[in-house]
């Protein structure tokens, strides 16, 4: 049936030929493992639009919606936790994907004449792919969206003479609210996807004219050409059903909640930035004073300019093997160090030292939402009807004097008015968390 | 040949895999887009129609207490009731006409017409419900006593707890003469 259908079309729109040339495409030296990042990411990015699809199906794009819609795919929404955690883990592996495959190239000597423009599209790709990243990053809404998005755009402002424009125009406004939500939500879901498939259409159409560059090495080149079809495809498609096999397990064992809703008054937030971006933000750590616009813009825009122009700043036109391209493979080495360094030492800070317990983040939302403080003073607000709380971790150290006093007040403080809240299990340890982080010495 | 298991293809002088080799790879490839596929397709299919698929919980609203309804004379009453929309609660209004009979039993209608779905009211003078839009008229027990209704007025569960009047509001489909729930 389904061969007798392909006839009837083949006959009318000559589909063989169009097979041949999709298939038949000459590998020179053969397929191989290693030739295989450029499908994975475009796997992935297929996977990103199709859960992105699914996800816009139940999102909006408001400050007073985003984060309850998420919410909503999150616990309500059947698989919903596993199309959200396949795009949230999607994009940490598009990331991983073009690194590589831009290792490979630049490794392989891939971007040198005639394939300049490949590798120049390929940079501008990588670039939207960022964009991408950083714009998906603040639609969830919650406090880590908020705040790391308020950084990223500040950086923007230390750009002399246009900064100040360039924030405004990226918050759509004074203030990141919502006008900043949709405009970011629409760059993410309608202009981006435009602007990337362009791009990607571009890159393969170039790839097809100038042909995939095989081996740097001459002599194995010269050994002939294997024709696309079975094996590179095969070899292409255990790598995509192993990276979407990574995906599922991500999705279904590592859960990423999210934090509290956006709250732009509460300034104690400390943001911390996806990790591909870790490094950079570690770099800024780093970088002071007269200094900083060197960190946020000079040196990433050097970077972004060279590795664009790289196939035309490179001397060494026809030499491919990376023994002979000695200051190349250096400078890749070097900014390769200097990128995973940043980064070890962020992940180190990060989780190596203490952290703090996220329940007393948590306890504090409650203490704020249960309205505690129509009673309970903490550091000079709040009421004064209850005992002053700005201490009460010094004066009380036991928690489970804390639950005991959650649970019943009266039961252990006789006499008391405070009322019972109806605390949940996790609810109650969270509050407890608070009230015992309240000492005098931090 | 750089590999030997290559063999030089008809057309082109380029080399494939031919015979079992090529099946093998043939096989992996389509397998591996068939796993793919489906535990993709699967769980979207599910997330699409789930939540469309999901009937609305209804519970009871208090909506009067028992003495303020007058016996044999409707009532028109709010009720309010809390709805979850997706990720929206929003507080819906509703006036539903509640009637108490001699014995103490109340009906509660649902206020639209029968017949097209407009909001009715209690004509005092002439003891009947009357709809302005085309002229139906109905007694106190709902019972169509004039115009192009094609059923009695639409009954809404009702209990009575302590004194108090639950309710629990539909919605019914206008114009024909059975009750279809919508």
């Amino acid at each position: 049936m389904a061969s007798r259908i392909y006839a009837w079309l083949d006959s009318r729109l000559n589909l063989k030929a169009v097979e041949h040339s999709l298939l038949d495409e000459p590998i020179p030296g053969g397929a191989s493992w290693i030739y295989v990042f450029g499908s994975a990411t475009l796997f992935l990015f297929i996977l990103q639009a199709i859960t992105g699809m699914f996800l816009a199906i139940y999102y909006a794009p408001t400050p007073d919606h985003a984060y309850d819609s998420v919410q909503f795919i999150e616990n309500q929404v059947t698989f919903g936790w596993f199309v959200r955690g396949l795009h949230h883990w999607g994009a940490s592996g598009m990331v991983i994907a073009v690194g590589l495959h831009m290792l490979q190239v630049f490794l392989y000597g891939a971007f040198k004449p005639p394939r300049e423009m490949m590798w120049m599209v390929g940079v501008v790709l990588f670039l939207i792919v960022l964009g991408f990243a950083f714009t998906g990053y603040l639609l969830p809404w919650d406090q880590t969206a908020y705040w790391a998005t308020q950084v990223g755009i500040n950086m923007v402002g230390t750009v002399p003479v246009v900064g100040d424009v360039l924030v405004k125009v990226m918050r759509g406004g004074e203030l990141l609210g919502a006008l900043t939500l949709s405009r970011f939500f629409a760059v993410h879901v309608l202009f981006l996807p435009a602007v990337i498939v362009t791009g990607i259409m571009l890159h393969l159409f170039i790839l097809r004219r100038v042909g995939p560059a095989g081996p740097w090495d001459e002599k194995k080149a010269a050994a002939g050409s294997e024709t696309f079809y079975p094996r590179q495809v095969y070899m292409d498609a255990v790598v995509m059903a192993g990276i979407f096999a990574l995906l599922v397990l991500l999705a279904c064992l590592v859960p990423f909640p999210l934090a509290d809703k956006a709250n732009p008054s509460d300034t104690s937030f400390v943001p911390v930035p996806e990790w591909y971006f870790l490094f950079y933000y570690e770099l800024l750590k780093h970088v002071h004073g007269p200094l900083e616009p060197f960190a946020t813009w000079i040196l990433p825009g050097l970077v972004v300019v060279i590795l664009l122009l790289w196939p035309l700043l490179d001397w060494k036109k026809t030499v491919r093997a990376p023994a002979s391209r000695p200051v190349g493979m250096a400078l890749a080495a070097l900014f390769l160090l200097v990128v995973f360094s940043l980064l070890a030492v962020s992940l180190k800070n990060l989780y190596g030292v203490k952290r703090v317990d996220p329940g007393i983040a948590h306890g504090q939302a409650l203490f704020a939402n249960l309205g505690c403080a129509g009673c309970h003073r903490i550091h000079g607000t709040g009421g004064a009807l209850g005992p002053d709380l700005s201490y009460i971790g010094d004066e009380r150290p036991d928690r489970e004097w804390h639950m005991k006093h959650f649970r019943d007040p009266q039961s252990v403080s006789p006499g008391s008015i405070m009322p019972k809240f109806p605390l949940t299990e996790q609810e109650l340890h969270d509050l407890t968390s608070y009230m015992v982080s309240l000492r005098k010495a931090g | 040949m750089s590999a030997p298991e290559l063999h030089p293809s008809d057309t082109s002088g380029l080399s494939t895999p031919t015979g079992t080799r090529r099946r093998f790879f043939q096989w992996v490839t389509r397998a591996a887009a068939g796993l793919i596929g489906l535990s993709l397709a699967i769980p979207l299919v599910g997330y699409v129609i789930s939540p469309a698929l999901k009937r609305r919980t209804q519970s009871w609203v208090d909506v009067a207490s028992l003495d303020e309804l007058p016996v044999g004379k409707p009532k028109q009453v709010d009720y309010v009731a809390t709805v979850q929309d997706g990720y929206l609660e929003t507080k819906t209004q509703k006036a539903v006409w509640a009637v108490k009979q001699t014995d103490g039993q109340v009906t509660v209608f649902s206020p639209i017409c029968t017949h097209l779905g407009c909001g009715y009211h209690w004509d005092e003078g002439e003891q009947k419900f009357k709809c302005p839009c085309h002229g139906s008229a109905f007694d106190l027990s709902g019972r169509v006593v004039a115009g192009p209704a094609p059923r009695p007025l639409d009954a809404l569960p009702s209990k009575m707890e302590k004194g108090r009047l639950l309710v629990m509001y539909k919605e019914f489909k206008s114009g024909v003469a059975g009750k279809i729930e919508l």
